[in-house]
């Protein structure tokens, strides 16, 4: 009997031991689900912990560089609703907030500011609610409401895109895209606005890609004095259309011969025989040069999420098609964001700041969180030769095919262009900056398939100027 | 023995404070104080220190881990559903009255424990009654059909029929454990008594699969059937059993997987529940991101969003512990049942008698595989199984069978006290 109860109580023993062992085993596994899977199962997209946190507190206001609301929330029962009191002018830039669809725009890349950046403490239990901010952080743009809508509205009913940049900062003063939708409808348009064939959600400043066209022809104005291919006084004789053996012909845009011009006069005109020649006297390596030079192959940073130009590969580029590039035509393709900042390079003595949207980030109360400060981005030419090509720009706008874009009493420098392409008629563009004595606005202008730049984009630009100037 | 009585007594404060703590939290982030609750859980608290002073009344001696115990995981438990459910507080407060008064009762008639042994077959029948009128009459309620409605009363049999199973096949097993270790018959490598000797763990592991296939009950079915082949295990030594009865669990399994298109649906979750995360694996996800968004910490009381996952109250609450006390709290609950388990091992080990050490041992199983089987699948370590989580989940039938049970271990771990005086 005694020794039967022994083995019991051995058998009891082992049984107590594997039980108590899968007891053991459950406690690691649930450390492994709490600590090493915890970021994975946080962060996972289904789970809607995070956006339920968010909800409970209002998010951050988006403002304007002058405090002006360009996103708000407005308590509604138990929730927040977004407001967005400029609508369909800051459409792309604000971006929208919606629980169904998602983020885009400012909305989107400073989520976490706006949410009031409290996940990093999430991770200290109760003890974090007593650190967590009971409202999101406000975002000041660099934007200027009264600049953005001036250009908003001189865009029209066209499609198209206006950037102005302050040259001297980088700080973007206006982002139009058109068209447009109106944020505060996204829920209930989502279906109408996500399939519109014209893409009313695409940031055509930083995400549409253009071929230049002729504003192209004030960078090979630089790399041809750079590179000394050309003297100021030299005149190059242009007939209206130049032959590119072994078959190539480039033709003036109204087959006018031009004859002994210098490059002043050029670029006044917009001649594509004369630049169509530097750029063959340039050749396929330094033209390479220049376009990576004034950045074409760098990315401007995450924040304005810029898609890449398309440039082509120079190195099996025949004479016609580097001609074509030259004139900025064939394959070659930019941002209205890129043509802003080469203007802009001209406009502060041959520097490029890098291009911001965010000044800075407060609290709820406008105390300072976080600054942006300007940054210079790229040095691509000298003070001298954007000086000389400062006054070229000036008078293109004073007396060449930019005249639209003059104010009274200001100087403005400018350059247009008229870029033909495969979806029909050309883009009107027009870059340039005012004051030129003084510059405080660099503006690129895209109006798609409208017509010559000169009389379409140019009175645009002269409009965002005297907005942006008074 | 007074001072064990005294242990429990300093234990069972401690555990009061916690309890006292949690309810507070919950008070105040609400930013209003309840005072209704507040009552609620004093009465609690004094509910235990009755019974304490009963027991010192009565002179029992027995172990002065398990009341403390019980106390804290019962408190954890009111804290989780006064923040889950407010509207099901006061009910549960009720039924941990019930079930402590169902306690000392236990705790004192299970004193004359050998003479349940002459009634081992009427428990067997109890217990066997209890089960297959879940399986006749169950009615389903959130999901688990194993509920039984009589008049105003209702309650869960399954919760009741593994004390009176337990009795049971510990009753017979101890009377024929020379037989079934001198094992008569060989099949192949293994060694089996005869028949008719184990024909009634067969009818348990018989009603284990009925559960199983009928009322898609895997919890119980494996509750029972584990607790079958365990319990022959301790007597008989042999891990033939134990084999033997594993293979019939699989194989009766993979029959099921390929008959019942539920149980493959509960198997495929589990596989793989990334798989349709919205649909059918909804819940086990929903559990496990609470448990990943609780981390160590946890959100803290009330900061989490454990109600997001449906039924939480009663099958996932183990996942809303976790959530809103992180991993601290989890663990710790784990650990006290890894302790409460442990305590009643150790009482079948010190017990004299061979009857009272198999019901021990068998309640101490059938507390562990239960406890394992729905955290396990609430952490997805395992298919999840619709089974209470003891002391803690929300249900009367739950609340007050645990109580028994743990009265019945209390008395055991008593007997060795009066012998050892």
């Amino acid at each position: 009997m005694r020794n039967d109860m022994n083995d019991l109580a051995k058998n009891i023993r082992k049984v107590a031991l594997g039980l108590l062992s899968l007891l053991v085993i459950l406690l690691f596994y649930l450390t492994y689900i709490q600590v090493v899977q915890s970021d994975f199962l946080i962060a996972h997209s289904l789970n809607r912990r995070t956006l339920e946190a968010f909800r409970m507190i209002p998010r951050g206001m988006i403002l304007d560089k002058s405090g002006e609301k360009l996103a708000y929330s407005k308590k509604v029962g138990d929730s927040f609703k977004r407001e967005y009191p400029y609508g369909s002018i800051a459409a792309q830039v604000v971006g929208y907030d919606s629980i169904t669809y998602g983020r885009s725009g400012i909305e989107s890349t400073f989520n976490r500011d706006l949410t009031g950046n409290n996940t990093s403490i999430a991770h200290l239990g109760a003890v974090s609610h007593l650190l967590t901010n009971r409202s999101g952080n406000n975002v000041v743009l660099t934007l200027d409401a009264a600049v953005q809508e001036t250009a908003y509205k001189a865009l029209g009913n066209h499609k198209g895109a206006i950037v102005a940049i302050n040259p001297s900062t980088g700080a973007i003063l206006a982002m139009v895209s058109k068209p447009s939708f109106d944020p505060n409808e996204i829920d209930q348009q989502w279906k109408r606005i996500s399939t519109d064939k014209n893409s009313p959600l695409l940031n055509r400043v930083t995400q549409g890609l253009y071929p230049p066209g002729s504003t192209l022809k004030v960078m090979i104005a630089e790399a041809a004095r750079r590179e000394k291919v050309i003297d100021l006084k030299e005149k190059i004789y242009c007939e209206a259309a130049l032959k590119i053996p072994p078959d190539y012909v480039l033709q003036e845009s109204h087959l006018e011969a031009y004859g002994n011009i210098n490059l002043e006069e050029a670029l006044a005109v917009s001649s594509n025989v004369f630049f169509g020649t530097l750029s063959l006297k340039l050749g396929y390596k330094k033209m390479e040069n220049t376009f990576d030079r004034f950045g074409f192959k760098r990315s401007v940073g995450q924040e304005l999420q810029e898609v890449a130009s398309h440039l082509p590969d120079f190195s099996s580029l025949g004479d016609g098609d580097l001609a074509q590039t030259g004139i900025g035509q064939g394959s070659l393709l930019v941002t209205p964001l890129r043509m802003a900042m080469l203007a802009s390079s001209f406009a502060n003595e041959g520097k490029i700041m890098r291009p911001y949207l965010v000044d800075k980030i407060t609290d709820l109360d406008g105390s300072l969180i976080k600054t942006f400060a300007p940054a210079e981005w790229l040095t691509p030419t000298t003070p001298q030769l954007a000086g000389e090509i400062n006054k070229m720009m000036v008078r293109v706008v004073r007396d060449g095919t930019g005249t639209a874009a003059s104010l009274p009493g200001v100087l403005v420098a400018g350059k247009t262009g008229t870029a033909e392409n495969a979806q029909g008629d050309s883009h009107a563009w027009f870059i340039g900056f005012a004051p030129a004595d003084n510059p405080q606005i660099a503006i690129a202008v895209i109006v798609e398939n409208s017509g010559f730049g000169g009389s379409i984009a140019a009175p645009m630009a002269r409009q965002v100027f005297k907005a942006a100037l008074q | 023995m007074i001072n064990r009585r005294q242990l429990e007594r300093n234990l069972l404060m401690v555990a009061g404070i916690i309890m006292l703590n949690g309810i507070l939290a919950v008070n105040l982030a609400h930013g209003v104080l309840n005072y209704q609750t507040l009552g609620a859980v004093t009465f609690i608290f004094a509910g235990f220190m009755a019974a304490n002073i009963v027991l010192c009344k009565v002179g029992h001696t027995g172990d002065p881990l398990f009341l403390p115990l019980a106390s804290l995981l019962v408190g954890i438990g009111l804290i989780i559903i006064l923040r889950l459910k407010p509207e099901l507080f006061m009910l549960q407060v009720m039924w941990v009255g019930v079930g402590l008064v169902a306690f000392l009762i236990s705790a004192i008639l299970a004193k004359r424990l050998e003479q349940i042994a002459y009634f081992k077959y009427i428990c067997g029948f109890i217990g066997v009654g209890l089960l297959l009128s879940a399986i006749l009459f169950g009615v389903d309620i959130g999901g688990n059909k194993n509920w039984i409605i009589m008049g105003p009363v209702r309650f869960q049999p399954s919760e009741f029929a593994k004390i009176f199973i337990v009795l049971f096949l510990a009753a017979y097993l101890s009377e024929r454990r020379e037989l079934l270790t001198l094992a008569t018959k060989h099949y192949g490598p293994f060694v089996l008594p005869h028949p008719r000797f184990i024909a009634p763990l067969i009818a348990v592991w018989s009603l284990g699969m009925l559960m199983f296939v009928l009322q898609r009950d895997m919890g119980a079915a494996l509750l029972y059937f584990g607790l079958a082949i365990i319990m022959t295990y301790m007597v008989s030594g042999r891990s033939s059993y134990v084999i033997i009865g594993m293979i019939a669990f699989l194989v009766g399994s993979v029959i099921c997987y390929h008959l019942y298109s539920h149980i493959q649906l509960r198997v495929d979750i589990w596989l793989n529940p990334w798989s349709d995360p919205s649909g059918g694996a909804y819940q086990i996800v929903q559990s496990l991101f609470a448990l990943g968004s609780g981390g160590i910490m946890g959100s803290g009381l009330t900061y989490g969003f454990p109600t997001m996952i449906p039924e939480v109250h009663t099958d996932f609450i183990f996942a809303a512990i976790g959530e809103e006390m992180g991993l601290i709290g989890a663990g710790a609950v784990i650990l006290l049942y890894i302790l409460m388990i442990y305590r009643a091992f150790r009482t079948s080990l010190l017990s004299l008698m061979p009857f009272s050490m198999m019901v021990a041992a068998g309640l101490a199983v059938s507390m562990a595989l239960q406890t394992f089987l729905i955290i396990a699948g609430v952490i997805k370590f395992f298919p999840l199984t619709g089974i209470t989580l003891p002391f803690i989940s929300y249900g009367g039938s739950s609340i007050v069978s645990n109580f028994i049970l743990l009265g019945m271990l209390f008395s055991i771990s008593e007997v060795r006290g009066y012998d050892a005086k």
